[in-house]
């Protein structure tokens, strides 16, 4: 590295280091906030399970008093169900339930309509309070011990009327067996297990990937902008050093804290999938994810760190051209501003939906936008799909190189110093 | 003597505007010249041209035999500029400063060492070096600047108005340390001026220069009694007053 740049990039990269909004923003927060939004996810799932599996209280009105109403009630203690039973009306009897709970009515009747072969009709009755994801868990767990209890009178049943049989044989007949074919191989596991893993980590590891994209981006857009503002550059031009050494040290320098911040996105993003991976396997026993192709192999996150990069190379490259035109640092932040939208374009498009699945002319400007590949390489960690990926590195080397070869046409120009990007035309 | 500068008919147009309309001039080897004129003359875009910033339209420019246009890298290495308005790294202190903008030029520390030794004698901040930038006053970060720009030893410095807006105590320093520091190395400085003051007592010789022209070149006694005036004040209005009358 010549003297020249070798000054300017240490120059370059102390002066970002101590940029509180450069550490924190670029580095520190994606580092900290994939781990973080695991381990919420672990807490809160966590706390939701052990809440739900605690004994639920269900108020009881019992007018029917037979003996199916016994067995109720039986069933539901058995099942870690408080009974509370009230009396009057069933109107005095819902105003337990006002502020959350479950009402059960067994109504007048009811055992001697089921013993005599009929259908007896019981009410439930949900109150919602908080409209949380616990009342509603409790809701499917109420009508799961119903479920079950059904189950019951239907073998009874059964084993009355035909007797000899195997109620299991009547009920399920069709035995359905749900397996997933990865790659070929057939996978114990269900197909919307699956399924939500792969959204997951297809939704996560793009939107720290855009952050760290816009960050960058202005911090090398404004590289140069600083420097005019803070009329440092005009003595840097006539300095011994080459302009491109200049434009190099600025790239150089923005790109070391691009590099800084990749690897502190990959290893987050790492952590975070292996941590809501963990929880997976927990959930459907000792299944070798791994194995399964879950697990993402080493060259799936060797290629998404070096798309990653040359994602922030492109990024930073477009704009330290733009901002080499901007006259100070506002309006280097406003013309990031307008660059920010086609980073976000391909990660809310391939946020919702697949490559595939969208029209021919929107697939064709997703992959003319570098920022699409580290999407389609966070998506690929699963798919193992890397053909399109390596196409990217390419189209985005040759994208670097072409922004680049511009920004060094603007830089060695005078434009640098009187050149100024206006939106109106200027008047003559 | 040698010629430091030759400008021969320097056209400078940005869109709409002919900010230099053929300036020709010339500066000796150890010589201070004075560009003078009101604003908007085109004392900066000339010296912009010789620093290698801005290119000419047309016409032509040397340092030292350097062709400012297409040797640029060259010319950088002979001159030293200090910005008609200029900044320093605000979070470096000022002894960092000058040790990083040193060390583009010297490869040894020793070199290096020098420079910033008598950056500090020039500049004349003492302890005050030691702070950030971002603390100094106006006057001080101009005495850092100057002291920067001379600490290289250029073989041309070129000093875009380098006390304007500074007080008499700053002004005075720096107008005392551009002579003795040109005398004692025999320097050439280009300079540029309002204060007709601070020209008379620092020129060697002097352009001015109007409307992207020069109207008149010649040392300050010279233009005085030619245009029979007490002080260069009364020469400049005279002379800006005729251009513009013709
Ligand atoms: N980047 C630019 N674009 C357009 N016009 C410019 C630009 N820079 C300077 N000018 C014009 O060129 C002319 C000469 O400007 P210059 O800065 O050289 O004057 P000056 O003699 O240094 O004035 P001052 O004493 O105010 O510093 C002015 O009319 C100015 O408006
Ligand atoms: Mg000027």
């Amino acid at each position: 590295m010549p003297k020249g740049l070798r000054l300017l990039v240490i120059k370059e990269v102390k002066d970002l280091l101590r940029d509180p909004k450069i550490l924190i923003g670029m580095i520190l927060f994606p580092a900290l906030i994939l781990p973080l939004m695991g381990a919420a996810i672990n807490i809160s799932t966590g706390s939701l399970v052990e809440k739900s599996s605690g004994p639920l209280t269900v108020y009881v009105l019992d007018e029917d008093g037979g003996t199916v109403a016994q067995r109720i009630l039986g069933f539901l203690q058995d099942n870690n169900v408080e009974i509370r039973l009230v009396r009057g009306s069933y109107e005095e009897a819902i105003k337990n339930v006002a502020g959350g709970g479950v009402l059960m009515v067994l109504p007048e009747g009811l055992s001697q309509k089921i013993e005599s072969g009929a259908r007896g009709e019981i009410m439930i009755y949900y109150g919602f309070k908080e409209f949380s994801i616990l009342e509603s868990l409790n809701a499917q767990r109420m009508s799961g011990l119903l479920g079950g209890f059904e189950n019951i009178l239907v073998r009874g049943l059964i084993s009355e009327n035909v007797p000899g049989a195997n109620p299991d044989s009547i009920l399920n007949p069709l035995l359905v067996n749900e397996k997933s074919v990865i790659k070929g191989v057939a996978q114990p596991i269900s197909p919307y297990v699956l399924t939500n893993i792969v959204r997951m980590q297809g939704l996560m590891g793009p939107l720290v990937i855009m952050i760290v994209l816009i960050l960058a981006m202005q911090v090398a857009a404004t590289s140069i902008a600083i420097e005019k503002e803070a009329k440092t550059l005009e003595t840097l031009l006539t300095i011994p050093v080459s302009r491109l050494n200049i434009l190099f040290g600025k790239l150089v320098g923005s790109v070391t804290i691009a590099l800084l911040a990749t690897i502190a996105n990959v290893f987050a993003f790492t952590y975070y999938v292996s941590s809501i991976t963990s929880q997976v396997t927990s959930s459907i026993g000792n299944l070798d994810l791994a194995s399964v192709g879950l697990i993402p192999p080493p060259e799936g996150y060797f290629l998404l760190g070096l798309t990653l990069f040359g994602a922030l190379v492109s990024a930073l490259a477009l704009a330290l051209t733009l901002g080499t035109l901007a006259q100070d640092v506002r309006g280097a932040q406003s013309i990031i501003g307008i660059v920010i939208v086609p980073i976000f374009l391909p990660t809310i498009f391939l946020m919702m939906g697949d490559m595939q699945t969208l029209p021919f002319s929107i697939q064709m400007v997703l992959y003319a936008i570098p920022f699409t590949y580290p999407v389609l390489a966070s998506q690929s960690l699963i798919t193992g799909n890397y053909a399109p990926i390596l196409a990217g590195l390419v189209y985005m080397a040759f994208f670097t190189l072409f922004t680049l070869y511009l920004a060094a046409k603007v830089f060695t120009t005078e434009k640098v110093m009187t050149g100024r990007f206006s939106f109106k035309r200027r008047r003559l | 003597m040698a010629r430091v500068v030759v400008v021969r008919d320097l056209v400078k147009e940005y869109p709409g505007r002919r900010a230099l309309d053929g300036i020709t001039f010339e500066v000796e080897e150890g010589e201070i010249f004075g560009l003078i004129g009101p604003n908007g003359a085109g004392k900066t875009t000339t010296l912009r041209i010789l620093a290698t910033i801005i290119k000419p339209t047309s016409g032509y420019a040397e340092i030292c035999g350097k062709d400012v246009i297409r040797e640029g890298m060259e010319v950088r290495k002979l001159i030293s500029y200090l910005p008609e308005e200029a900044g320093a790294y605000s979070n470096l202190s000022g002894l960092e400063y000058l040790r990083f903008m040193a060390s583009f030029y010297y490869d040894d520390d020793e070199s290096i060492r020098g420079a910033v030794e008598s950056a500090i004698a020039i500049s004349g901040l003492g302890e005050r070096l030691k702070e950030k930038t971002s603390n100094y006053s106006k006057g001080m970060r101009r005495r850092l600047l100057l002291a920067r720009t001379l600490m290289v030893r250029p073989k041309l410095a070129i000093l875009d108005e380098p006390t304007s807006g500074l007080d008499v105590t700053h002004a005075y320093h720096l107008r005392r340390v551009i002579k003795s520091y040109s005398k004692d190395h025999g320097t050439t400085v280009l300079i540029s001026s309002h204060n007709m003051l601070e020209v008379e007592y620092l020129c060697d010789r002097v352009a001015l220069i109007d409307q992207g022209r020069i109207i008149e070149t010649g040392s300050p006694e010279l233009l005085k009694s030619k245009y029979s005036a007490a002080n260069l004040e009364d020469t400049f209005m005279k002379v800006v007053g005729f251009a513009q009358g013709s």
